[in-house]
């Protein structure tokens, strides 16, 4: 395990500029998801870091050498990739000790390693197959041990659960943050999946366009996002986004499409400014007074309700833990808490001012 | 699915069954009619109607083989053709799994260039490689020939090769990268084992290429290299008679081909279909 730190990092294909000047530092131990849309650039960014792509400018340092320019075998790092890059005319066990058999380990270390990995990963009985034999979750599986075996500064994981059905998903995070928390390594996991972001990582990285658009915990990131973008993309359901002003009396937010939204304590801003006003569905509760909104769709997911609102054209979603009884075309009064309230700037899209 | 349709799918599977049995047999009549003229004497061989219960004789088989220098020539011929398979196959591979990797953009003018030299009329390279193998005092000379035929054959073997490599996925070279490969390392302990049905089928077709060629072999060859196709058509001749000679000379030229393909029979297939699926 090692700090690993990205410094001022551009990667240019051709004429095209897909990673704009990225700074990141991770702390030994760390779990960093790297998160954000497709083309946002965090899998080109985990190449860098991996040695699969050459870095235009900038460095990245692990441990503090700077390997930026490093072949990725000297790089002392291991990946599981999103297709888990398995070799097929390799037993299970072969794979995992490839890496060893390479750096000219013995038979006797490669042999105790391959059965230590296995056993913290439960494959002991696959190690005779190959992997055509294999269930994609056992399949992930080996595509870790590989890369436990190694004991390698830095672990890099390239969507690789993508491949999974939901069930499999969350049993596969949950196994890769206990290896996390048993191995104590570096890990840096790419992901779109927001969910994942959010239960796995110690910090997370959202990405946008090929810029970092913001860097905290992941419930720092949640509560109180820097931009729209972020907002927008960390939650499902994700938040509302009201474009309007903020009334005279400061207590009420005049939507552009029309109808106004009242809190019961005054926002954060100037009289008549504009700005796009954020807030979560499980923050916009129902109430006897505040604003009038009717109940246009409701789609219980068993855990949760979510209901869909139209105040005066303009839509909201709402999520209620407890199981009301709505009906839809049914008038109902909003009550939003003024400290969930996020605001941003229209014009830059940054955050105002929030809880 | 409905009786009616059912029916009319198996009445279309005979049909392709008939048309095809129709068709190998078609392909196959040279050959039975060499098989058949070489058991055969010359006097039965050319009667008309042909006659389908005939004494058999391994004369003419024996005389092949024993007379004629029969043996000197396949030997030649096996060299030769081996020469190229080994240059070709192992040369072909580097260069097309090269291709694969490097950006499309790149490798396309390099993959269409190899493809206009396959179009190109073989008769008119033949007419170079004889004075460049003059020059080098190289004429009757095995290198001379396997490397013209390695040159002819080179960009079949690129192109087939190519679309093995590109079924192979890159993560697969960027692992073994990371578990700590050379470049080179990755290609010959992880690609190439993945790509032995390509090769198989490479080697095949350029096999039976070398082993066939006769227009090289008759202007680069002398006394000394002279092969097979070449040898064989001098056999015969004009003279009738020889005819049965000739035939059981054919006979003999094909059995190593034919032994070779039954052996890599399931090999041919599997590379065969892989190499349809992509590229």
């Amino acid at each position: 395990m090692a700090p690993l730190t990205i410094q001022q990092a551009t990667k240019s294909f051709g004429e095209v500029q897909v990673l704009h000047g990225i700074d990141i530092s991770i702390d030994d131990g760390e779990f960093v998801v790297l998160v954000g849309p497709s083309g946002c650039g965090k899998s080109t960014l985990l190449r860098l870091i991996a040695g699969l792509e050459d870095i235009s400018t900038g460095s990245i340092l692990i441990d503090g050498r700077d390997i930026s320019r490093s072949h990725p075998k000297d790089r002392d790092i291991a990946m599981v990739f999103q297709s888990y890059a398995l070799y097929p005319h390799m037993t299970v066990a072969e794979n995992m000790g490839f890496s060893l058999r390479m750096r000219g380990a013995t038979m006797d270390e490669q042999h105790r390693k391959v059965h230590e990995a296995a056993g913290i990963l439960d494959l002991e009985p696959l190690l005779d197959r190959y992997p055509r034999q294999l269930s994609g979750g056992q399949r992930q599986r080996v595509a870790m041990g590989r890369a436990i075996v190694r004991d390698p500064k830095v672990f890099l994981f390239d969507e690789p659960l993508s491949n999974l059905d939901a069930k499999l998903r969350v049993q596969m995070r949950a196994e890769i943050r206990s290896l996390h928390k048993s191995l104590e390594t570096t890990i840096v996991y790419v992901t779109h999946d927001q969910i994942e972001a959010m239960t796995m990582a110690d910090k997370i990285v959202v990405m946008r366009g090929g810029y970092v658009e913001q860097i905290g915990s992941p419930m720092a990131v949640y509560d109180a996002p820097a931009n729209v973008f972020v907002a927008g993309f960390i939650g499902s359901p994700a938040m509302n986004l009201l474009k309007g002003r903020i009334g005279s009396d400061r207590q009420s937010f005049d939507l552009d499409a029309g109808g106004v939204l009242q809190f019961d304590s005054v926002l954060n801003a100037r009289p008549h400014q504009p700005v796009i006003l954020g807030v979560r569905p499980e923050y916009v509760k129902i109430s006897d007074g505040g604003s009038a909104a009717v109940v246009k769709l409701i789609e219980p997911t068993g855990a949760d309700l979510h209901v869909m609102l139209d105040i005066a054209g303009t839509k909201l979603t709402a999520v209620y833990h407890e199981r009301l009884t709505l009906e839809e075309g049914q008038e109902v009064r909003l009550a939003i808490p003024t400290d969930h309230v996020h605001l941003f700037d229209p014009e830059n899209e940054t955050r105002i001012v929030g809880n | 699915m409905s009786a009616q349709m059912r029916v009319g799918q198996q009445r279309t599977t005979w049909l392709i069954f008939i048309g095809l049995c129709l068709f190998t047999f078609i392909n196959l009549t040279p050959l039975i009619w060499a098989v058949l003229t070489s058991l055969k004497d010359p006097r039965d061989a050319f009667t008309i109607p042909p006659t389908i219960i005939f004494e058999p004789t391994l004369k003419y088989h024996i005389q092949v083989w024993t007379e004629n220098d029969f043996v000197f020539y396949l030997m030649n011929s096996l060299i030769i053709s081996a020469g190229t398979v080994f240059i070709s196959v192992p040369a072909g591979s580097l260069a097309a799994y090269a291709l694969s990797r490097i950006p499309r953009r790149s490798a396309g003018p390099i993959l269409s260039a190899l493809f206009t030299i396959r179009m190109f009329p073989h008769m008119l390279l033949a007419i170079p490689f004889f004075v460049m193998g003059t020059f080098l005092n190289m004429i009757d000379t095995y290198p001379l020939l396997i490397l013209a035929l390695v040159a002819i054959n080179q960009p079949f073997t690129i192109w087939l090769m190519h679309g093995f490599f590109l079924e192979i996925p890159r993560d697969l070279d960027e692992a073994a990268a990371i578990d700590g490969c050379s470049n080179w390392q990755a290609f010959r302990i992880v690609i190439l084992p993945l790509a032995r049905p390509g090769m198989t089928v490479a080697a095949l077709f350029s096999l039976l290429l070398s082993y066939n060629e006769f227009l090289f072999a008759l202007v680069l060859t002398g006394t000394d290299t002279k092969t097979l196709p070449v040898a064989i058509a001098s056999f015969g001749g004009e003279d009738i008679s020889s005819w049965s000679l000739s035939a059981a000379g054919a006979v003999g030229i094909m059995l190593p081909i034919v032994l070779v393909m039954l052996i890599l029979q399931r090999h041919l297939v599997r590379g065969l279909t892989a190499g349809a699926v992509k590229g």
